[in-house]
């Protein structure tokens, strides 16, 4: 057993590439944990995707040692992930630590991210130490951006590490300050047990890994426990510790971190966020939990060829399993048939799922745009969420319509702040704040409406600020807007599926762009075909596709039948994946049209 | 028991015409003998079976650019079957710049009673831009020379759509044709077949189609002078004059049976589908080692049949025979279309009548559409095609 004061539990945040992943590597290959010839690239990235994506997806952790003065520490690193869609998963893993490493590279200096989970620790109490990393690169300004670091963050310029986990510059130093400067753990070894589980992950031979930070008492093989908030009660069968492999141990004690099997099967039975004790003197009040994440981002999947409901089912339900960030429930489309309406906490979140399903489980997805939910205030008073425009109720039972917002800061250099301005005008947002990071540099504060940003928000940013901006939000609530629903009529027939929920100041100009976009997706048929949009009834905009005059093909021999049929067959195929609406055929990528918020 | 067709497929040109997409390469500097003596050997086979062959047709490529003696060796081969069956149409393809006396001569001993010339347009930027080899003064000559072989049937092929092509010259090339006196006048629309050389020019943009607006006012030209001068219209693009309609072509369009011969032919046999070797070198190579060179061949399914009795017989101004697709599929046309020929019918596309289902004058326009969306209406569960050969590489 560890003496406690050796412990040190941390984790490392940064914004995304600022090299969080590599300098973990370089931690365990340092410590010995592995070995050089074991060390893959961003070992702790362990998912095909993560490493394909070079981003972390799920937090990971890993155990070493380190002798520091004569001592030997038991350092627990922790892995988080970086992209704003996963800043729950942030929060869950710095619940587990008493320090962080606040990782800013070394050129491209504080970034919004940087802010955000800054924020987090702060507000966790956690111990933070700024690290510079990447020194040894080409236009690294390190004494700069440590002082952008104190001027926007208060922490001291003079306290901040400079290393680079590519060359192995400052590891030992950074070693060092761990073991100095991050407080080791508090919990009592003799009170009642207390873990509190801050992830769990689905193992297809060991079942399900819960990951633990110990608070008080301790753990060990045999025990018999109880979830205090899930009420189950189990026996464990191992414990142990990532080193960064699963290590079983002897016991696992206050202060430590650690994972614990308790033969349960699925994800479904074990709440992220609850409090282990044992089942006879067990401790009697939980540990603070988990707000549970929100899913702000709805759009529906449906089976694509080759793939059936439910092989679809059974594809989520495996996902799901293993990643319950997701909500999924059973939906169905006139065109599309039977699929499942999906919740995610944001867009990059929603691309992984869906890549992740067709990956995993070898299913194909036909899926639709994805909207932001709405509240929906009725005249009787009561409050209705809807997760789609389909299911807004008639106009005259509105008393008002909410929208979800969201604070978001901007990092941008500071000649591009008119056109960024522009851009958050066009988007409906109000600025907050602005803070000079540098002469060169400027934070700006904003309020969104999250559908405004959630789409491509980000890469209108990146393309406006050449690739510089940097932004982060955090979705604070409902407010009320000036929102109506526009219906878009295809041949004088309503699409429900194209139908959208846009300010009444806007409506105008998406509708003209809306169906300007729709006449170019949906093909010309053999008669005219008007597309027109909608506001309670009142045309607002309206465009035509043009009638074929002429669609024949001259000749027709004996050579050719086979050829012919085949082709028939393909777009009788193709038809099954479009919507046909009267005589009017439309395919899939229209239905994604209705995403395109039209400031260009 | 109704008889069929043979077709006898001869791959060589001189040159490859730019929108062309049926299998052909130019003949200079090879020999064609081995291939003539293979295609023989494959029409021995083929007309062995019982079946009665009833119209000949030798198309490609282009027949008459054979060398004399493989010409004459083809025919001598044909001159049997002909001898053999009671083959009341025999048609060859002609480029009018390729025919000659004695080719001629040789045709007409085996039987030949048919001539069925590309002639294109009648102006020579047009034959430039389809580059076709030959020029509008050979159109009249070639006609002549065949008649004075006793050639009663002639066919003449046009082209509209043409890039660069006004109403007024298509007009212009109509009525050159028409006062030639032919039985039977072929109409087709330009088409930009994928993988030719034309449709690569239009994806660079080096050449732009016709609007489709004067296309159709080009293809309704057509049919309003044809008729006036007693062509009827019996196909899409198909006129001729009282008794002059194409009976082989019938074959086809009447999803009879026909047997092909040659590389990249094809044929259907007793709903047994089959198509040949698609190049010279490996036709001959399937020939010598296994006395055959399918590519691919299938059995149509009642399912797959109806299909293509629609896509073939709607093409017909005569329409889809109720009767014949009822004996030949047990399917009533009333229910196999999922109950859409009414809402056509009522759009003015189609015409029902107890006899047959036909495109109207909208509808014919339209056919391409009209088609696909009856076969995506049609229920073809179960019609998996079975696949009982497959290409050898």
């Amino acid at each position: 057993m560890t003496d406690q004061r050796l412990i040190r539990n941390f984790g490392i945040i940064a914004h995304i590439d600022h090299g969080k992943s590599t300098l973990a590597d370089r931690i365990l290959e340092r410590s010995g944990a592995i070995s050089k010839r074991e060390m893959r690239e961003q070992f702790l990235d362990d998912m095909d995707l993560e490493r394909e994506m070079g981003i972390t997806i799920k937090a990971n952790r890993a155990t070493v040692r380190h002798v520091h003065k004569g001592e030997e520490y038991m350092l627990n690193l922790i892995d988080t992930p970086g992209h704003v869609d996963f800043h729950y998963e942030v929060s869950r893993a710095m619940a587990a630590c008493e320090g962080v490493l606040l990782l800013v590279d070394a050129s491209q200096g504080v970034q919004a991210q940087t802010v955000a989970n800054a924020y987090i620790a702060t507000d966790a109490n956690l111990e933070i130490i700024p690290v510079i990393n990447k020194i040894d690169i080409l236009g690294a300004h390190p004494d700069e951006v440590a002082l952008e670091v104190e001027q926007v963050l208060g922490l001291a310029a003079d306290e901040a590490l400079f290393v680079s986990g590519k060359t192995g510059q400052g590891i030992d130093e950074l070693f060092a300050a761990i073991c100095e400067r991050i407080p080791a753990p508090g919990g009592d070894r003799a009170a009642p047990l207390r873990a509190l589980i801050y992830d769990a992950k689905s193992d297809p031979h060991r079942g399900i890994i819960c990951h633990v930070r110990m608070v008080d008492g301790c753990i060990k093989r045999g025990d018999a426990i109880h979830m205090m908030r899930g009420g189950s009660d189990q026996i464990v069968t191992e414990v142990g510790k990532c080193t960064p492999k699963p290590t079983p141990m002897p016991d696992l004690s206050a202060g430590e971190v650690g994972y614990v099997l308790a033969g349960i099967k699925t994800l479904a039975d074990v709440n992220i966020g609850d409090t282990i004790t044992h089942e006879k003197h067990g401790a009697t009040d939980p540990l603070p939990g988990y707000k549970t994440p929100q899913q702000m981002v709805y759009c529906d999947f449906y089976p694509g060829p080759g793939t059936t409901t439910q092989g679809l089912r059974e594809a989520m339900e495996r996902l799901w399993l293993n990643d319950s960030s997701f909500t999924y429930g059973p939906t169905s489309s006139d065109a599309l048939g039977v699929g499942f309406r999906c919740g995610f906490l944001g867009l990059l979140h929603m691309k992984i799922i869906q890549e992740r399903l067709e990956r995993e489980s070898d299913v194909s997805l036909v899926q639709t745009a994805p909207t932001v939910t709405y509240e929906i205030v009725l005249r009787t008073g009561e409050v209705v969420t809807i997760l789609s425009p389909s299911q807004m109720p008639d106009p005259s039972h509105i008393e008002e319509i909410r929208e979800p917002f969201c604070r978001a800061s901007v990092i941008i250099p500071v000649d591009c702040v008119g056109t960024l301005m522009t851009l958050a005008l066009e988007r409906r947002g109000t600025q907050t704040g602005t803070e000079y990071l540098s002469k060169t540099r400027v934070m700006l504060r904003f309020e969104f409406p999250l559908g405004e940003i959630i789409y491509d928000f980000y890469d209108k940013l990146k393309s406006i600020t050449r690739g510089y901006g940097t932004v982060d939000y955090e979705v604070t609530g409902f407010r009320a807007g000036q929102l109506v629903k526009m219906d878009i009529l295809v041949n004088a027939v309503p699409v429900d599926a194209l139908s959208i929920i846009v300010h009444r100041d806007k409506a105008l100009f998406r509708g003209r762009r809306l169906v300007s976009r729709l006449r170019k997706e949906i093909e010309r048929h053999q008669f005219e075909i008007p597309i027109q949009a909608a506001i309670g009834g009142k045309i607002i905009a309206r465009e035509t596709i043009k009638g074929f005059r002429k669609n024949v093909t001259a000749k027709c021999y004996g050579g050719d039948v086979t050829r012919k049929r085949k082709l028939l067959e393909k777009q009788k195929e193709g038809k099954k994946r479009m919507k046909q609406v009267g005589m009017v055929s439309i395919p899939q990528e229209a239905f994604m049209a209705v995403l395109d918020p039209g400031d260009d | 028991m109704n008889g069929c067709g043979l077709y006898v497929h001869v791959p060589f040109c001189d040159s490859k015409c730019g929108y062309c997409d049926f299998y052909s390469v130019a003949l200079k500097g090879r020999s064609a003998g081995p291939l003539v003596t293979r295609t023989i050997q494959e029409l021995g086979l083929r007309t062995l079976g019982g079946a009665a062959i009833e119209t000949v047709f030798v198309g490609g490529g282009t027949p008459t650019v054979l060398p004399i003696d493989d010409f004459r060796r083809l025919f001598a081969a044909l001159d049997g079957v002909v001898g053999a069956h009671a083959v009341v149409e025999f048609t060859v393809e002609a480029n009018p710049a390729t025919l000659d006396d004695q080719k001629l001569s040789v045709m007409t001993a085996a039987g030949v009673n048919r001539l069925s010339m590309g002639a294109q347009s009648w102006h020579v930027d047009e034959l430039a831009a389809l580059e076709r080899l030959h020029s509008p003064d050979d159109i009249a000559p070639g006609v002549a020379m065949a008649r004075r072989h006793g050639i009663g049937n002639i066919n003449l092929d046009l082209i509209f759509g043409i890039p660069g092509q006004t109403v007024q010259r298509w007009a212009e090339s109509l009525r050159r044709t028409i006062d030639l006196g032919v039985e039977h006048i072929a109409c087709y629309g330009l088409t930009y077949e994928p993988g030719t050389r034309l449709t690569a020019q239009r994806a660079a943009g080096r050449v732009t189609p016709c609007d489709d607006g004067i296309e159709t006012d080009m293809y309704g030209v057509a049919l309003e002078t044809l008729a006036q001068n007693g062509y009827g219209q019996y196909e899409i693009s198909n006129f001729a004059r009282a008794g002059g309609a194409c009976r082989h072509n019938m074959m086809y369009w009447r999803n009879r049976s026909y047997i092909g011969v040659g590389p990249s032919a094809a044929g259907c046999v007793n709903r047994r589908r089959y198509k040949n070797v698609a190049d010279v070198a490996g036709y001959i190579r399937r020939m010598d080692a296994d006395g055959m060179a399918e590519a691919e061949s299938e059995h149509l399914t009642r399912e797959m049949f109806a299909g293509e009795m629609l896509l073939m017989q709607l093409r017909l101004t005569d329409g889809l025979d109720v009767t014949a697709f009822r004996q030949a599929t047990g399917l009533e046309t009333g229910s196999a279309f999922g109950g859409r020929l009414d809402d056509f019918a009522e759009r003015g596309l189609l015409r029902i009548t107890e006899d047959g289902i036909a495109l109207t004058w909208a509808g014919t326009l339209a056919a391409d559409w009209v088609i696909a969306e009856l076969y995506a209406a049609m229920d073809l569960s179960g019609a998996e095609s079975q696949h009982v050969a497959s290409a050898i590489g």
